[in-house]
């Protein structure tokens, strides 16, 4: 029992040794929650001679506030700079842990987002899951605007710094991320943005993003809005709900350096409205309006596979088909931006109504 | 009594002392040396490290369950052997004193900057210090509820399933690496540690079982390896695999939990369980091999005055990379021990049995 | 050896003994010439009437001889033995020149209840009292065999206290109540008076915060672990026995486990494992985050957490050490005083306490909740020496998380288990079932599986004889 003591001994000399050790330091790295300027969302624009307005966007804890969060605005060299000036125009340590909204101007999306993406990644305190939205107009104006935003509109998928990087790093794809414009009083969802590269190309606007969302990779949720032509004078539509959609790629090789590449969307949901005039319990009146749906869908989507190829934006992945069915010699001698265009991209769709609500 | 190690406990210790700081840059290295599929490098590394435990086994079989040292000291006279002794330790020593001096660098990346690093090595060097004075059983039954305390974490891959694609894994087999002699000494130093193993013949019985849990650790961290890696090569694409440095560390800042986001800071926390394991079985290893060179010293003063004297090398490396350069090249030297250490002794213990001076 | 005159046991003599003993009783029958001395308040009145006054009564002096010739009558003849007998509730009846004792022992005591620290819902509620006699009756009532043996030891210079180890043939490792026994024997002290304080004297590490030794109350309890092969030391004038060896996990156990329906008890003994993870970790958490790692907030509670934290004039750590210390002087408080009181000072300090410290903003009422919901949790552990131990290293890794955020809490953690890898109970792994592995005992301990896959005895009591059932469903 003796050694044991002895050991306890040890051990609580050891301790004494370290406690004055621990008490001492540490104080600068301290975060302490009710003192730190959490940026939220941060958006970045670009300025005169090449130099980035930073707009941080950062809640006002004090409960007897009147304003609920706090704007800090400045125009820097870089990124990082700006936040070493934000702590400068507020008593708060500003942090960017808690970022969960990066906002990017169009401007500086055009001129290409790559430096700055890399520069949120590199900082440790920034996780992959903060979401890049892209700003039609003044980012660092609009950002208040943007807060109220989240729920509006869900159809247009986020895209997170992850999926940006990602599609950003890998040579057969594009990446993508959701626009919005400012409209009076409250920022509405624009569209999809796409980017060649990291530099902003067009855009597809909101409501054909479910097309898009279709042949980019498969939906679990998602709902369409489908105008049909018209019947008797009036308008008919059809919305198509709980989309399910499960999408397959067939690449077929014409020749050297000329595809040909089928994307098959797969698409599964229930009818929520109906304006025309037929029975959808008839068997027959339901295929026939599949088949319309996916008439539909179809040429929305050869529309805009023509007007992406115009663009050279790979926005669907059909590089990393393509990639995949070569050798790795003849992808990498193949110039894939000039092979793209010319690519011919068929896409079809196939449309089961799995319900048509409760009413015939 | 003292208590024999059983298989289990033997192959938790082997895995725990095998798996440490390298997996947070494992999957990069892999990318980045070995290119599309770099996983697939993961595969010669588990038979190569397969076949030198097996040479291991060969001296324990034909030593029957001998010490290490007592085998080459029949043949060999001591006096000749105490530089070769003093090599082993000290190779050990700071091998195992640059693991946990990196450990806590990356840490510092995360947060506490600006904190002495020396102060967190000194906490890590003190629980390693009381791991260590209680001889291999209790460092074992500590490793086994390490394990169980972090091999939970596995659980969290699963997170990454709805995410992951196999297209981004490509065909191509090991294309666009670079560098791949380096790169494959590096990644094989994921693997190293089941070397350690020849110094436990003393404390194991002498059966054929005992081998068999160096074998099941070093399997069990394979399936590891190989899961994260495939996860990783799955999840990111290859082009931002190869930019992220600690990728593991990405991915767990991806996971969010409703009451809990951000999960590196705490998991990273976690990790010191295998990390503080491989330290302490290293300076163990190192202590074996200096306690033959000094049998009278007393052990807890032995392990005093060596990791006295580890710490304060452990002050020459300032930075990630000096500590990067260091482990790299003291892994070669680890690596030539780990096979030509087992070589010597079946060497040794040919020549004892043509002279026929086996004692039983 | 030859009876010096200082040990032939005299009237006088043990007068002289006892001398300024105001409590010795001695009763002279003259005309029978004889003498009995005792303590009133050691023997039993019933018995005193029965074997001696009553006898005495009808007797004439030569009828006396035959009387001791009865069994229950011990003739002594060295001096020492009938001061020892005396002290031990014995009459002494000095006739002519032969001393008897007759072993009344019968002293008042408290009668069986309920027991106080360790509640059961179902199940039997009768609980150990002060007496040994009782105790041991309370186990041989439940073990009718004769292969429950029962060693008697005697320990303390001055208070010469009864410790009683009871194991069962054939199934208890007698290794482990070899060294048992040592150690009780190797004890030198003046007076043990609980268990609790016995234990620390036979511990592997008394040093340890950990309790080596489960101790309980509760009869049931202390026959279960004899039937899995423990040992079972009972000390005399205190109600709390103990059983060795034991493991940490263990003290995870309550008897509730195995009077309700297993799936009930699996679900009991996870939510107590939960448990400790919540004292430990939960009031640390809320210091890490706050303090270092804000990173780790989700959205949706950044707005409560900080607008709770905003009036607060301390640090977090001193926030949290204040409002444990608090939470442990209600505790404390609570235990000391009458029930009833008890009650009071818990509404008063849990609800106005709470309630007006938030409100003046001293503290957030996050924290009020984290320590609260820590402290509860720390109650759940059914031994109350493992959750008072728990209770204390919650400080340590509060202060550690205050000083190194979660890192600070990681090394804690790592500080106990190393420490509890260290630990041995008798000699035995402290940490079984996990290290050494034995996943056989998994289901008997980290769960509680069906009583037909409970067949065999832990692996820690080292038994010969592990099957336990044999009946398979």
């Amino acid at each position: 029992m003796h050694r044991q003591n002895y050991s306890l001994a040890r051990l609580s000399l050891i301790l004494l040794l370290l406690l004055p050790l621990l008490l001492t330091g540490c104080k600068s790295d301290e975060r302490i929650l009710e003192k730190l300027g959490l940026v939220q969302t941060a958006s970045y624009d670009l300025a005169e001679n090449n130099r980035i307005k930073v707009t941080s966007c950062v809640p006002v804890i004090d409960p007897d506030s009147s304003a609920r969060r706090e704007l800090l605005s400045t125009v820097s060299d870089s990124i990082k700079e700006a936040r070493i000036m934000f702590s400068r125009q507020t008593d708060l340590t500003v942090v960017s842990g808690q970022l969960r909204d990066a906002l990017f101007g169009l401007k500086l999306a055009k001129a290409g987002l790559g430096d700055y993406i890399d520069t949120l990644l590199r900082d440790p305190s920034i996780a992959l899951g903060v979401k890049v939205t892209i700003i039609n107009g003044d980012a660092g104006r609009y950002i208040n605007h943007l807060l109220e935003k989240e729920a509006a509109g869900n159809s247009i998928p986020n895209t997170t710094l992850y999926e940006f990087s990602r599609d950003y790093n890998d040579d057969g794809i594009d990446p993508v991320a959701p626009i919005v414009k400012d409209s009076g009083d409250k920022a509405v969802i624009d569209g999809i943005a796409l980017f060649q590269e990291d530099r902003y190309r067009m855009k597809i606007p909101a409501q054909d993003g479910i097309f898009f969302g279709l042949f980019r990779d498969d939906l679990r949720q998602g709902e369409a809005a489908l105008h049909l032509g018209e019947e008797d004078g009036r308008p008919v539509v059809v919305m198509f709900s709980s989309l399910l959609n499960s999408r397959k790629v067939k690449v077929h090789r014409l020749g050297p350096g000329r595809f040909k590449v089928e994307l098959l969307a797969n698409i599964q949901g229930s009818v929520l409205e109906y304006t025309g005039h037929h029975y959808l319990n008839k068997a027959g009146v339901r295929q026939q309006l599949e088949r319309d749906i996916a008439d539909v869908i179809m040429a929305k989507a050869k529309e805009m596979v023509s007007q992406m190829q115009q663009h050279n934006v790979d926005s669907l992945g059909i590089g990393i088909q393509i990639r995949n069915t070569l050798s790795y010699k003849e992808w990498n001698q193949m110039n894939w931006r000039e092979v793209y265009p010319q690519v011919e991209i068929e896409c079809k769709a196939k449309v089961t109504i799995k319900d048509y609500g409760k009413y015939m | 009594m003292p208590e024999k190690l059983r298989p289990f406990h033997i192959a938790v210790l082997m895995h725990m002392t095998q798996s440490g700081i390298v997996i947070f840059t494992l999957p990069r290295n892999l990318a980045d040396y070995f290119g599309t599929n770099g996983w697939l490098f993961l595969v010669p590394c588990i038979v190569v490290s397969t076949f030198n435990i097996y040479l291991i086994s060969l001296v324990f079989r034909l030593g029957q369950g001998r010490s290490v040292f007592e085998i080459m000291e029949q043949t060999i006279p001591r006096p000749v052997l105490y530089p070769f002794y003093g090599g082993l330790a000290a190779v050990w020593l700071v091998f195992g004193c640059m693991i946990g001096k990196k450990y806590v660098l990356i840490f510092q990346m995360l947060s506490f900057p600006t904190t002495n690093p020396m102060v967190f090595k000194l906490a890590v060097d003190i629980l390693a210090f009381l791991m260590i004075t209680k001889g291999i059983y209790s460092i074992s039954k500590a490793a086994t509820l390490f394990f169980w305390l972090s091999a939970w974490m596995y659980l969290l891959m699963l997170w990454f399933f709805p995410a992951f694609r196999w297209e981004r894994l490509t065909p191509f087999i090991l294309k666009g690496g670079h560098n791949q002699f380096k790169g494959a000494m590096e990644i094989y130093s994921a693997f190293l540690g089941y070397e350690l193993s020849i110094l436990l013949f003393p404390y194991v019985n002498k059966n054929k079982k005992a081998m068999a849990g160096v074998y099941a650790g070093n399997l069990y961290l394979a399936v590891l390896y190989i899961s994260l890696a495939i996860i990783c090569f799955g999840f990111f694409s290859l082009g931002q695999l190869k930019k992220l440095l600690y990728p593991l560390l990405d991915l767990l800042a991806y996971i969010q939990f409703p009451f809990i986001e951000r999960l590196e800071n705490l998991l990273y926390g976690l990790f010191l369980f295998p990390v503080l394991v491989t330290v302490v079985m290293y300076w163990w290893a190192a202590q074996e091999s200096v306690r033959r060179m000094l049998p009278r010293i007393k052990l807890s003063v032995l392990s005093f005055l060596l990791i006295a004297i580890s710490y304060s090398i452990s002050f020459i490396p300032k930075t990630l990379d000096a500590v990067g350069v260091w482990i790299t090249n003291l892994g070669y030297a680890v690596t030539g021990i780990a096979f030509g250490f087992p070589v010597l002794l079946l060497l040794l213990l040919l020549i004892q049995r043509k002279g026929g001076e086996v004692r039983a | 050896m030859e009876p010096d005159t200082q040990n032939i046991p005299t009237l006088r003599h043990i007068l002289d003994e006892f001398d300024q003993c105001a409590d010795l009783s001695h009763r002279r029958f003259p005309e029978l010439s004889a003498d009995i001395v005792y303590f009133p308040h050691t023997v039993d009145n019933n018995l005193l009437i029965q074997e001696i006054l009553l006898p005495f009564d009808r007797l004439q002096a030569d009828g006396l001889d035959k009387l001791f010739l009865q069994s229950q009558f011990v003739e002594t003849r060295e001096s020492k033995a009938v001061v020892v007998g005396i002290l031990e509730g014995c009459v002494a009846v000095f006739h002519g020149e032969a001393v008897y004792l007759l072993d009344a022992y019968g002293p008042e005591g408290r009668s069986v209840q309920q027991s106080e620290t360790e509640t059961v819902i179902a199940g039997p509620h009768d609980a150990f009292v002060e007496s040994a006699p009782t105790n041991l009756s309370l186990i041989r009532r439940r073990i009718k065999s004769s292969h429950l043996k029962i060693i008697r030891c005697e320990i303390g210079e001055i208070s010469k206290t009864t410790v009683y180890i009871l194991y069962i043939k054939d199934i208890a490792n007698l290794k482990y109540v070899q060294d048992l026994q040592n150690r009780i024997n190797r004890i030198e002290t003046d007076a043990i008076n609980d268990g609790g304080t016995l234990t620390q004297f036979i511990e592997d590490m008394p040093n340890s915060v950990f309790p080596q030794f489960l101790t309980t109350e509760r009869p049931d309890v202390a026959v279960s672990k004899l039937a899995a092969g423990r040992i079972i030391t009972i000390v005399d004038n205190s109600p709390t026995a103990i059983s060795a060896p034991s493991s940490f996990f263990e003290f995870f156990s309550s008897p509730d486990d195995y009077y309700q329906r297993w799936a009930l008890g699996t679900a009991l003994r996870l939510l107590r494992f939960l448990a400790l993870v919540i004292t430990i970790s939960f009031t640390a958490m809320y210091v890490s985050v706050t303090t270092f790692h804000y990173e780790m907030i989700p959205e949706a509670l950044l707005r409560t957490l900080a607008e709770s934290r905003n009036r607060v004039p301390f640090p977090p750590v001193y926030e949290a050490l204040l409002m444990e210390i608090m939470i442990e002087l209600l505790r404390e408080a609570g235990a000391r005083l009458p029930t009833k009181i008890g009650q009071t000072i818990g509404i008063v300090g849990g609800i106005v306490i709470g309630q007006a410290a938030v409100q003046a903003g001293l503290t957030s009422n996050v924290l009020i909740i984290a320590v609260a919901s820590s402290a509860i949790a720390s109650f759940v552990i059914p031994s109350y020496m493992m959750s008072a131990s728990i209770r204390l290293i919650r400080f340590g890794i509060i202060i550690l998380t205050g000083i190194w955020g979660n890192i600070g809490l990681v090394m804690g953690i790592a500080l106990i288990v190393i420490h509890l890898s260290n630990l041995t109970s008798l000699g035995s792994s402290y940490l079984t079932p996990i290290a050494p592995m034995k996943t056989g005992d998994w289901k008997d301990v980290f769960i509680r599986a069906p009583f037909s896959k409970l067949s065999s005895r832990p692996s820690q009591s080292k038994t010969m004889n592990s099957i336990r059932q044999k009946n398979k469903k």
